[in-house]
């Protein structure tokens, strides 16, 4: 089962995330952000893989500091913490140049896997969900051996 | 650029301090994680990173283009308030 290293230390949690677009695939930095119900990317990055922002549906999102609008684009795969979704859904935000990402990994893509996360060590795991007892005693297993 | 043979992407992460790294990748591990590549720019302005890569598009590059910050993830002196929330 695939672990992820990060910096416990760092200012937030960042993992490695591939992107593809319709012209060109991205490795990126994203944010692992459990307060946030959507994944984004940053507007720089969806200019680069390929989409037209101009063209792009709107969708008003609420944040922190209050009300923005955001572009809406399809990718035709992300792949991060060892899971893969194809033709997922994200939203597109200009990021300030001080944010050292280039987006956020939101509650849409975490919920597809239980996510196991050790601060003392800086591991991340995800595994799927247990189908039956007998699964879930072996996802257990991968689970104390990774943590 | 400085275009080079490929590396350990461990190893190019190493040379360099608060810097932007653009790494062409060559090889993953059996996870699928990028583990070798060939440095392509580092730089410390952000900027110069994405007109690196759309350059490198715009010139028929299609291969796999990692982008990675290397040191603290926001400036000294800054904090971070994430989140978005949109009932898309």
């Amino acid at each position: 089962m695939p672990s992820v290293r990060f910096d416990p230390k760092a200012t937030f949690v960042r993992v490695p995330a591939r992107i593809v677009g319709p012209k060109g695939v991205e490795w990126l930095g994203l944010a692992l952000d459990t307060g946030s119900s959507r994944t984004v990317i940053s507007e720089h990055v969806a200019l680069r893989i390929g989409f037209n922002l101009l063209t792009a549906p709107s969708v008003r999102i609420a944040t922190a500091s209050g009300i923005v609008e955001a572009r809406v684009v399809t990718p035709r795969q992300i792949f991060a913490l060892g899971e893969t979704a194809d033709e997922f859904q994200v939203l597109v935000l200009p990021l300030p140049a001080q944010l050292r990402s280039d987006g956020l990994l939101g509650l849409d893509f975490l919920r597809r896997r239980n996510l196991f996360c050790n601060f003392g060590e800086g591991i991340l795991l995800t595994l799927p969900f247990a189908r039956n007892f007998l699964h879930r005693c072996q996802l257990v297993t991968h689970l104390f051996a990774a943590l | 650029m400085t275009g080079q043979k490929p590396e350990p992407i461990e190893e190019i992460r190493k040379r360099f301090k608060d810097e932007w790294l653009l790494i062409k990748v060559t090889k993953h591990d059996k996870n699928g994680f990028p583990i070798e590549g060939i440095l392509l720019l580092h730089t410390a302005d952000k900027q110069e990173l994405h007109e690196a890569i759309l350059n490198l598009r715009e010139q028929g590059e299609m291969g796999e283009l990692m982008s990675w910050f290397e040191g603290p993830l926001v400036p000294e002196g800054w904090e971070v308030i994430l989140s978005a929330f949109s009932s898309l």
